[in-house]
C-alpha cells in the first residue's frame, strides 16, 4: 500500500491534479483510499471541475486493486483441486501414515512436536528420502546442522534390497540429488530462502522429476524462540506471518510441509508443545512425539488432525 | 513482501507504518530523502533502510541462471555432494578408543555437540583433551588445527594442559616408531610449548561477556583460520544463578545456540559444549537430566551424557542424527582420557 505519489510514474492518471483532489480529502496513500467512503468522493470528483478525469483515476486504482486479489472459488472448484492435485505423500514407516491417514498431504502444515531425541528428525529424514524416492524434490530446511546425508543413504539403502551393488550408487545419487538442503540460523534467513522459493515456482516451468513435493523446516521452534516475547509483538507478527507464508506455499503449489517443534514445561510439569497458544492453530495435523529412556521406540499420537479423531496413538521403532 | 519482514529496529518498523509503507515495494520506490523526510529519521539510517529493502526484493526477482540443474533455491547443497563431502571429513579423537568407536571416528566437524554429567566425572578432561587432540598433525591422523577454549568456571588448569600434551607427544612419537620404524621418522616435530600456543584461551566472567564473545568470535575465527573446535566449559554457569528472567534466558540461550550453529557450519569446525546436570521431577519421580531446561536441549547436534556405572565411567549417546545409542567406559589417567583399564587388555595403538 504505497503512497499515492508512488503510482505516478506506472499510472499517468494518479497525477498531481488526482493527488491533491485526494489529500484534500485526507487520503494520502492507497490504504487511506480504501477506508474511505467512495460513494462519497466520487459525488465530490462529481462536482470538480476536472471530473471526467478523476473519476477515471478513481476507476484505475480500484482496478489495479481488484487485479491484486486471488481469484474467488466455490467449494466445487476446492473439491476438485483437493481431488486432483493434493495427493498424499508416503513417509516410509506405515504406522504414521496410518496415524496420517495415508500419508502427508500436500497442502497442508504437518507438524511434529516432541521432546529432545524423540523421532522428530529421525521421521523427517525418513519421509525426506522417501518422497525423493518417489521422483519429487525435497527442500530441507535444517537449523541444528542435523541434516545427516548417512543416515538418508542408510533409509535408501534399506528399501531397495533387491538391487544389484553397482546399480546402489547410481540409485543412491539420484534420490540424493533431489533432496537440497539449506542451512538457516535466522528467521529472516528462512524468510529469504522461503520468498525466493515462491517467486521460483511461480515463474517456471519444471518438468515433472524436479516438481518439489515436499518443504522440511526442522526445526522452526529454535528459529522463533529467540525472538518470541520480550518488548513487542514483533516475535509474535513474524511467527505467525511465518506460519500464513508456509501455508501459501503448501496450497498454491502443492506441496507438503514438515515442521518440528519442541515442548516446554507446562502447568503440574506436564510439558506442551512449544511456541504457544498463537501457533496451536497455525498447523493443519500435529502429532506428538515421545520415546522412554534407553529404548528404540518412540509413541507417537495425534494431537489435532482436520479430518480424523485425535489421540489416536501408534508406536514405531526406530531401527539403525 | 512485508516490512515486518526486514531486519529493522522496532521503532524504525513502527515509523514505516505510520508513514504508509507496508511493503518493499513501496520503500524502493522512495529517494533516500524522501523517506528520511517522511519517517523522521536521518539521511543515513534511510538510505540503509533503502538498501536492505532494495536487497530483499532484489533477491526475489534474481534471474535463474541456465543450467537444467540448478537448485530450485540458490545457496543450497543437494544431499548427495553433502555426502561426499561427509567423506572426506575428519573426526578429532578423544583418546579412548571405545568412545571413538561410539562416536564414529570421534568429534565430528560441523557439528555442536553436547558433554554432560555430574561434577567430577571428567567433563573439563574431556575438555581439555581435545584441544590437545585437535593439534594432531595431520601425519598422524589428526586435523592440525587449534582450538580455542572458553572456560566460564575457571578449572583450566595449565599444568594439566602441559601433562596431557606431554602424554600425546609421547604416544605421536610411539606410534611413529611402530609404523615408520626408521629414526628420522621417530622425531615428533612438535613441542608441548607448541600445543600451548594453539590454545587461545577466554576467561568468561558473566553472561553477558559470554554471550559478547560468541559475537565477536565469527571475526576472531576469520583472522584465525586454523581453528578446528570450540570448547566452551560451561556454557551452563553464568545460566544458572541469580537469573531472574527465564523468558529472557530461554531467548539468549536459544540464540546463543543459532549463532553457535552457523559458526560451526561456517568454518566447519566442531563446537563442544560442557553441561551440568539438575533434576527433574518426571512422572513422579526424580531423575538427574541436563541443566538450562527443555528448549536448550534441542540446541545440540549430538549430545553424551557421562555417568558413573559401579566404579566406571562411560559416556552414553543421547541424541544424535546418524548415530546408533550405545554406552563405552573410559577412564582419566595421568596421561588424559584413555581406555577403561578393564577393557584394554593389551597395549592399543592411537
Amino acid at each position: 500500500m504505497a503512497p499515492l505519489k508512488s503510482l505516478e510514474k506506472e499510472y499517468p492518471l494518479i497525477d498531481s491534479n488526482f493527488q491533491s483532489f485526494c489529500s484534500s480529502h485526507g487520503i494520502f496513500s492507497v490504504e487511506d483510499f480504501l477506508l474511505h467512503d467512495l460513494d462519497a468522493l466520487i459525488a465530490f470528483a462529481d462536482n470538480h471541475p476536472t471530473s471526467q478525469t478523476l473519476k477515471q483515476g478513481i476507476d484505475q486504482l480500484l482496478s489495479t486493486i481488484d487485479a491484486l486479489q486471488p481469484p474467488l472459488l466455490n467449494g466445487l472448484q476446492l473439491l476438485e483441486d483437493a481431488q486432483r492435485n493434493k495427493h498424499v505423500l508416503l513417509t516410509g514407516c506405515e504406522r504414521i501414515d496410518a496415524l496420517l491417514g495415508g500419508g502427508l498431504r500436500e497442502g497442508q502444515l504437518t507438524e511434529l512436536v516432541g521432546p529432545s531425541s524423540s523421532g522428530k528428525t529421525q521421521a523427517c529424514l525418513l519421509s525426506a528420502s522417501t518422497v525423493a524416492k518417489h521422483n519429487s524434490s525435497v527442500i530441507y530446511l535444517d537449523t541444528g546442522n542435523s541434516f545427516s546425508p548417512q543416515r538418508i543413504a542408510s533409509f535408501v539403502g534399506q528399501s531397495s534390497g533387491h538391487v544389484f551393488d553397482n546399480q546402489v550408487d547410481h540409485i543412491l545419487k539420484k534420490v540424493l540429488d533431489r533432496i537440497i538442503c539449506y542451512s538457516v540460523f535466522d528467521v529472516y534467513q528462512m524468510f529469504d530462502v522461503l520468498h525466493q522459493l515462491k517467486s521460483n515456482l511461480r515463474s517456471e516451468i519444471v518438468k515433472s522429476n524436479q516438481h518439489v513435493r515436499l518443504l522440511i523446516v526442522d526445526s522452526i521452534s529454535s528459529l522463533i524462540t529467540p525472538i518470541l516475547g520480550g518488548s513487542g509483538p514483533q516475535g509474535h507478527a513474524l511467527m505467525i506471518s511465518a506460519g500464513f507464508l508456509l501455508k501459501k506455499l503448501a496450497h498454491e503449489n502443492n506441496i507438503a510441509v514438515l515442521v518440528t517443534n519442541h515442548v516446554v514445561g507446562g502447568e503440574d510439569g506436564i510439558s506442551k508443545p512449544a511456541l504457544g497458544e498463537s501457533w496451536k492453530s497455525v498447523p493443519h495435523v500435529r502429532l506428538l512425539f515421545s520415546r522412554d529412556f534407553g529404548s528404540n521406540v518412540c509413541h507417537i499420537s495425534v494431537l489435532k488432525h482436520p479430518s480424523m479423531a485425535s489421540a489416536r496413538a501408534a508406536s514405531s521403532t526406530l531401527y539403525l | 513482501m512485508e516490512v515486518g519482514m526486514l531486519p529493522i529496529s522496532a521503532s524504525k518498523r513502527g515509523k514505516l507504518l505510520a508513514a504508509g509503507y507496508t511493503t518493499l515495494d513501496a520503500i524502493a520506490r522512495a529517494s533516500p530523502t524522501h523517506l528520511a523526510r517522511d519517517i523522521d529519521v536521518s539521511d543515513s539510517e534511510a538510505s540503509e533502510i533503502l538498501s536492505l529493502a532494495t536487497k530483499a526484493s532484489s533477491a526475489l526477482e534474481r534471474e535463474r541462471p541456465n543450467g537444467t540443474h540448478t537448485a530450485v533455491v540458490g545457496g543450497g547443497q543437494t544431499a548427495w555432494d553433502m555426502l561426499n563431502e561427509e567423506k572426506f571429513s575428519s573426526c578429532i579423537t578423544t583418546s579412548c578408543v571405545d568412545l571413538d568407536n561410539i562416536l564414529g571416528g570421534g568429534i565430528k566437524c560441523k557439528e555442536v555437540t553436547e558433554i554432560g554429567g555430574v561434577p567430577g566425572i571428567g567433563k573439563t578432561q574431556i575438555g581439555i583433551q581435545l584441544a590437545v587432540n585437535v593439534q594432531i598433525p595431520q601425519e598422524y591422523g589428526g586435523l592440525g588445527g587449534k582450538a580455542i577454549y572458553i572456560d566460564t568456571e575457571g578449572s583450566f588448569m595449565v599444568e594439566r594442559v602441559l601433562q596431557i600434551a606431554e602424554a600425546c607427544i609421547e604416544d605421536m612419537a610411539e606410534y611413529s616408531h611402530q609404523f615408520h620404524k626408521d629414526f628420522q621418522a621417530c622425531d615428533v616435530k612438535v613441542h608441548p610449548n607448541n600445543i600451548l600456543e594453539n590454545i587461545f584461551y577466554f576467561r568468561v566472567c558473566s553472561y553477558t561477556e559470554q554471550i559478547a564473545l560468541i559475537n565477536y568470535l565469527d571475526k576472531f575465527i576469520m583472522e584465525n583460520k586454523d581453528v578446528k573446535i570450540i570448547i566452551v566449559d560451561s556454557v551452563t554457569f553464568h545460566f544458572r544463578q541469580d537469573f531472574d528472567d527465564m523468558a529472557l534466558r530461554t531467548r539468549l540461550l536459544s540464540e546463543m545456540a543459532l549463532k553457535l550453529m552457523k559458526l560451526a557450519k561456517k568454518f566447519c569446525l566442531a563446537i563442544v559444549m560442557l553441561n551440568q546436570v539438575t533434576t527433574k521431577y518426571v512422572e513422579g519421580s526424580f531423575q538427574l537430566t541436563l541443566a538450562l531446561g527443555d528448549s536448550w536441549s534441542h540446541s545440540c547436534t549430538n549430545r553424551i551424557i557421562l555417568f558413573w556405572n559401579g566404579n566406571e565411567r562411560h559416556a552414553f549417546i543421547d541424541k544424535s542424527p546418524s548415530l546408533k545409542s550405545a554406552s563405552a567406559p573410559y577412564s582419566v589417567t595421568t596421561r588424559g582420557i584413555r581406555n577403561s583399564t578393564s577393557s584394554s587388555k593389551r597395549i592399543k595403538m592411537m
